[in-house]
């Protein structure tokens, strides 16, 4: 099933479907002279909308680096990124804040929920932080598919991993954005906690039309995603369309040699 | 162990650096007032030492009851001055001369207005000839020689402009103006002046008659012949006294001098300006405890991995209260240092004459290092047991435990220590007694901590009620300033105590000067019938003045009130006497029981009610006056009148008073207008009258109450001031507290910037946060402080506080202060939330 293509050949979307974000060039370098580390080493990849991509590479390959710069939390050394039609280089940091509000959503490891905030202010924040009302139809979805009703009324310390880290991919839904970046969301759930928020991504991508963007290094978590690209040593190394655990894991053994 | 604590010191130097001012800024009050008081004294201890120095035994009358004490000690009776041949007879005496030496020469200065004002003493003397006796040096010019000639003191001389060769009037007793020509200028020991006071000196003759001093001397200045000592001396020269007169050596004089200024010093300067450093510690200390219960918190981990390593409990807790020691003594001899710039300062203001610098004695230094360092390690104690009882597990475990609820425990501690607090406040007011000033002191501090332990349960309510319009205001900015204020109630609640303390404390104080102010616009409406009031700017009011006004046919009701102390039951109390015919004109006096009309009875009084409680006169008693003049007089209660802010004490006929002092001098007198004499007309012929006498100050009733009113502003802003430390700390509180909270969130601060958050709504969340602990200070400080208020404002309904007034408009301004505060007090943290640095705050793991 699964086709893959050899190291830094994939420079777009491997059908035409229309693009969510890209890179052209990505160059991210850290530290200066002998201290000097190049994270990303000229990374030309692209994204396309309404698929579920994931980063997958060995600790060190630059995976969270991309995905940072992607979403526009860290600039480049050189080269550029672009979110639509939006090249994020030359935005300035108000600028890029109202393209973190208005376009993109974020999961992270760690849930990041904020603690004095209930589960159902936890999800609705972007907005409010934005300023906006939420769509009542939509929100009421979101908390459907999250399995959440019952539980909106909780502080995040009473709720599990797993609840939490759902309230987190509600939150990134709620605003519908463009482009939701999660970085290893699965990082600290039980199996069961993981294939549930797995399941629920891949359901907003294929039901909803959601365009998700996720790091991970875990084959598991990899299998849900439409494409898989691979990262070592800051280049793109490979990438495969339609993976399964068993297939990632493959090429995972051979980047780790 | 002391080694970690070292290190972790120096790795918080930042987060210290706000306890460290707090204490600096306390430290600094209690050694500034230290070094302030001892300065005076020793600059008062040089003048008597210096003015003393040729004299070996000093010769007068016996003390005069009641004037003990004061600057330069109290009062004696003078001695005839044929005593003077008795002195000089006794072997052993070189020379002695007679000292007049007496308040009473106002000096009027070249606008025409008395020098000085209404502020410090102003002495008459004669010139004393023999220069190893004299106190007084001739820096330029000679002597007074002619009845006309005076020589004045160098301090008034040149801050006047007063110049040999020019003209001075000088007012004396009673009024007298009289024109003397400045023939020199001197000083008073080895400085120019007594402390402020002015001094001029007179030929003996002239100082006789002008001073009212026919044929006595106040003292009698010895000096010994060589080889006769002045113990010697003295002996041999009190063996030759009579019985109404006393002998000291001139040691024992400027001793005595010395120790009387001293204490007088302490009471009006030295003890007031404790206590106010003494609160802006205790709210420093509020700033201290929080500082360490964040950084225990902040430390939880690392203090649970020293315990998982094998440290003891003692050794954690140790580790703590030694952070907290070498803060406290770093930040005292910081505090210590900055307690001299305050001193001097201080002196600068006070226009003292200080020659030889500032006094720092080692008792200052050891006091104020003490001090700081001791509160710092107290304030710590709690932290520091919270420190101990972090499990060794916590090092290990994924998340820290959010805080608890509040423990049943505190709630109990702080009702009990609030209700004990109240009952010693209400103890301390409403019943009289020797610790009366301890329990109201213990009573204050009892309300304040108490409040400060319950305060985390009033958080979450009054956060909620505060944070509302925020939330409207500023959406998620205002939102989650509102629950950030909320999310630790405890540190939250000691913050705003902090601001508590000095907002309640300023809040107590304007409802007491408000309710003053109240109550004496009332007494002055309902018990001044005048239209017009004289008082006197000087030390006297001049006798001619109530005549000058009675002649005046724009005026009418013209009456004297005089006053004058008297011995009733060996306490002294001051008596007023008026014109029986006059006084319905001028007073209404609301009577308990008898008539006001009964003083027109000869040794008749009538009394207000308080004062008769107090000492259980009833009607028809007779009471005894003992008059300092020696007289003993038994007076009759001839009724009983409503105490009120204005009319106090025993009430007799001048003609009452009169035989007993003679010599009594009116304290104010009261005038109508004429009838058919428009107020304003009257007005200006008072005013133009009273022009004639320059000590003299003539108000309409009106002008009266505005008069009053502005002396009570000035003593609410004096007290602010003093306060102003207090409340600086407590704002440096809330500025520490929301810069530690802003460390502590750096993570989440960074996922709102990821969520959307720009940087102006970063800053306005904790700006909100600022201002929402702010006004909760600002809540409990007004709430807390018009209870105090009130309560004591009560307590005075006995000396005529008839009302309690609450200030609306101070309390208004008090909470938008408060607001304000909250502002500055963000500024430094909203700047570190706006920098917070997104992807290094979220990869923080």
């Amino acid at each position: 099933m699964a086709e893959t293509t050899t190291a830094g050949v994939s420079t777009t979307a491997s059908d035409s479907r229309p693009i969510a974000a890209r890179t052209t060039d990505a160059v991210k370098e850290y530290g200066k002279g002998d201290a000097m580390v190049r994270a990303l080493d000229g990374i030309t990849v692209a994204f396309g909308k309404g698929q579920f991509s994931a980063i997958m590479g060995p600790s060190g390959s630059g995976k969270s680096t991309l995905l940072h710069c992607i979403a526009g939390l860290d600039r480049l050394t050189s080269g550029s990124v672009h979110i639509g039609d939006i090249e994020l280089g030359s935005l300035n940091d108000r600028q890029l804040t109202m393209l973190r509000r208005e376009r993109v959503g974020f999961i992270f490891q760690s849930f990041n929920l904020v603690p004095t905030l209930s589960a159902l202010d936890n999800i609705v924040l972007p907005l409010t932080i934005a300023g906006r009302k939420p769509d009542p139809a939509a929100l009421a979805e979101v908390v459907r598919i999250t399995g959440l009703g019952d539980r909106l009324k909780h502080r995040p310390n009473q709720l599990s991993g797993g609840q939490q880290q759902r309230v987190a991919a509600a939150r990134a839904l709620a605003s519908q954005p463009e482009i939701i970046f999660a970085d290893e969301p699965t990082g600290n759930l039980d199996s069961s906690a993981s294939t549930d928020l797995l399941d629920f991504l891949r359901h907003a991508v294929s039901a909803l039309g959601q365009t998700i963007l996720m790091v991970t290094h875990d084959p598991l978590a990899a299998a849900h995603a439409d494409r898989v690209v691979f990262l070592a040593d800051g280049r793109v190394v490979s990438e495969m369309l339609g993976p399964t655990a068993d297939t990632v894991l493959d090429v995972m053994r051979h980047l780790g040699d | 162990m002391i080694g970690v604590s070292l290190r972790s010191l120096l790795s918080h130097k930042l987060r210290l650096a706000l306890t460290t001012i707090a204490v600096i800024l306390g430290v600094s009050f209690v050694a500034g007032t230290f070094i302030l008081t001892d300065t005076i004294n020793s600059t008062f201890m040089s003048i008597f030492a210096t003015a003393n120095a040729g004299v070996a035994v000093t010769v007068h009358g016996h003390p005069i009851a009641g004037t003990s004490g004061g600057i330069g000690g109290g009062a004696n009776h003078p001695v005839p001055t044929s005593l003077l041949t008795t002195v000089r007879a006794v072997p052993g005496v070189k020379d002695a001369v007679g000292n007049i030496f007496r308040e009473g020469a106002t000096l009027i200065g070249h606008n025409g207005k008395p020098i000085g004002g209404n502020g410090p003493p102003t002495f008459g003397a004669n010139w004393i000839t023999d220069s190893d006796i004299s106190p007084y040096h001739l820096r330029s010019g000679t002597p007074p020689e002619g009845p006309n000639d005076v020589v004045v003191d160098a301090g008034t001389a040149a801050k006047n402009g007063l110049v040999v060769g020019g003209s001075l009037p000088i007012v004396f007793l009673g009024g007298v103006e009289e024109h003397f020509t400045i023939t020199g200028i001197a000083g008073y020991g080895s400085s120019d002046n007594l402390a402020g006071a002015t001094i001029a000196l007179f030929t003996e003759a002239t100082a006789e008659r002008v001073l009212d001093g026919q044929n006595k001397y106040d003292s009698i200045l010895v000096s010994a012949q060589s080889g006769v000592t002045d113990v010697v001396l003295r002996e041999r020269i009190a063996m030759a006294l009579p019985s109404y007169a006393e002998a000291e050596t001139g040691q024992q004089a400027a001793a005595a001098a010395e120790q009387s200024t001293e204490s007088t010093i302490s009471t009006f300067i030295g003890t007031p300006l404790l206590v106010f450093a003494f609160i802006s510690l205790f709210v420093g200390s509020f700033l201290i405890i929080n500082t360490f219960n964040i950084l225990v918190a902040q430390r939880t981990r690392e203090l649970a991995l020293l315990r998982a390593l094998g440290a003891t409990r003692a050794q954690v807790m140790t580790s703590v209260l030694v952070e907290a020691a070498v803060t406290g003594f770093v930040a005292s001899m910081l505090g210590f240092g900055v307690g001299i710039l305050i001193a001097r300062a201080l002196l600068s203001v006070f226009g003292s004459t200080a020659t030889t610098g500032i006094t720092l004695l080692p008792r200052t230094f050891i006091v104020a290092v003490l001090v700081g360092t001791i509160v710092t390690v107290i304030a710590a104690t709690l932290p520091a047991r919270r420190a101990t009882r972090i499990a060794p597990v916590a090092a290990l475990s994924e998340s820290l435990p959010e805080t608890q609820d509040l423990p049943r425990r505190r709630i109990a501690l702080g009702l009990v220590i609030f209700v004990l607090g109240c009952a010693a406040l209400v103890a301390g007011l409403f019943t009289s007694n020797s610790v009366t000033l301890q329990l109201i002191g213990g009573g204050f501090l009892g309300v304040f901590l108490g409040v400060s332990l319950l305060a985390p349960l009033l958080v979450v309510p009054v956060a909620t009620v505060i944070g509302w319009p925020v939330r409207r205001l500023r959406g998620a900015a205002g939102l989650l300033a509102g629950e950030n204020a909320r999310r630790n109630p405890r540190r939250t609640a000691l913050t705003a105590a902090a601001l508590m303390i000095g907002l309640a404390l300023v809040t107590c104080v304007a409802v007491l000067t408000d309710s003053v102010r109240v109550s004496t616009n009332n007494a002055i409406e309902g018990t001044l019938r005048a239209d017009f009031i004289v008082f006197t700017q000087g030390p006297d009011f001049d006798t001619q003045a109530a005549g000058a006004l009675a002649k005046d046919p724009k005026l009418t009701d013209v009456t004297e009130v005089r006053v004058t102390p008297v011995l009733i039951r060996g306490s002294s109390e001051s008596i007023s006497a008026i014109d029986p015919s006059e006084l319905g004109s001028v007073l209404t006096l609301s009577m308990v029981s008898g008539d006001a009309s009964a003083i027109g009875t000869t040794n008749t009084a009538i009394v207000d009610s308080t004062e008769a409680g107090a000492a259980g006169v009833h009607m028809g008693q007779l009471v005894t006056f003992n008059f300092p003049q020696g007289a003993t007089v038994r007076v009759r209660i001839g009724g009983i009148y409503t105490a009120n802010a204005l009319v106090s004490g025993y009430i007799v006929s001048i003609a009452t008073m009169q035989p007993q002092v003679p010599t009594a001098r009116d304290d104010v007198v009261l005038a109508n207008a004429a009838p058919g004499v428009s107020s304003g007309q009257a007005e200006a012929a008072l005013q133009h009258d009273v022009h004639a006498f320059p000590l003299l100050m003539a108000m309409s009733r009106s002008q009266y109450r505005t008069f009053v009113g502005a002396g009570l502003d000035s003593f609410l802003n004096l007290i602010t001031t003093l306060l102003a430390f207090a409340i600086i700390i407590a704002v440096l509180g809330i500025a520490n507290t929301l810069a530690l909270s802003v460390l502590e969130r750096t993570r989440e601060i960074g996922v709102l910037r990821a969520l959307g958050m720009t940087r102006s709504q970063t800053r306005s969340m904790v700006r909100w946060e600022s201002v929402i602990i702010s006004l909760l200070g600002a809540v409990l400080g007004l709430a807390v402080g018009l209870g105090l208020g009130v309560v004591v404002a009560g307590s005075l309904h006995d000396l005529g506080i008839t009302n309690v007034a609450v200030p609306g408009g101070n309390l208004i301004l008090y909470a938008l202060a408060a607001g304000v505060f909250g502002v500055l007090a963000a500024i430094i943290p909203t700047i570190r939330a706006a920098r917070v640095d997104i992807l290094r705050a979220i990869a923080t793991e």
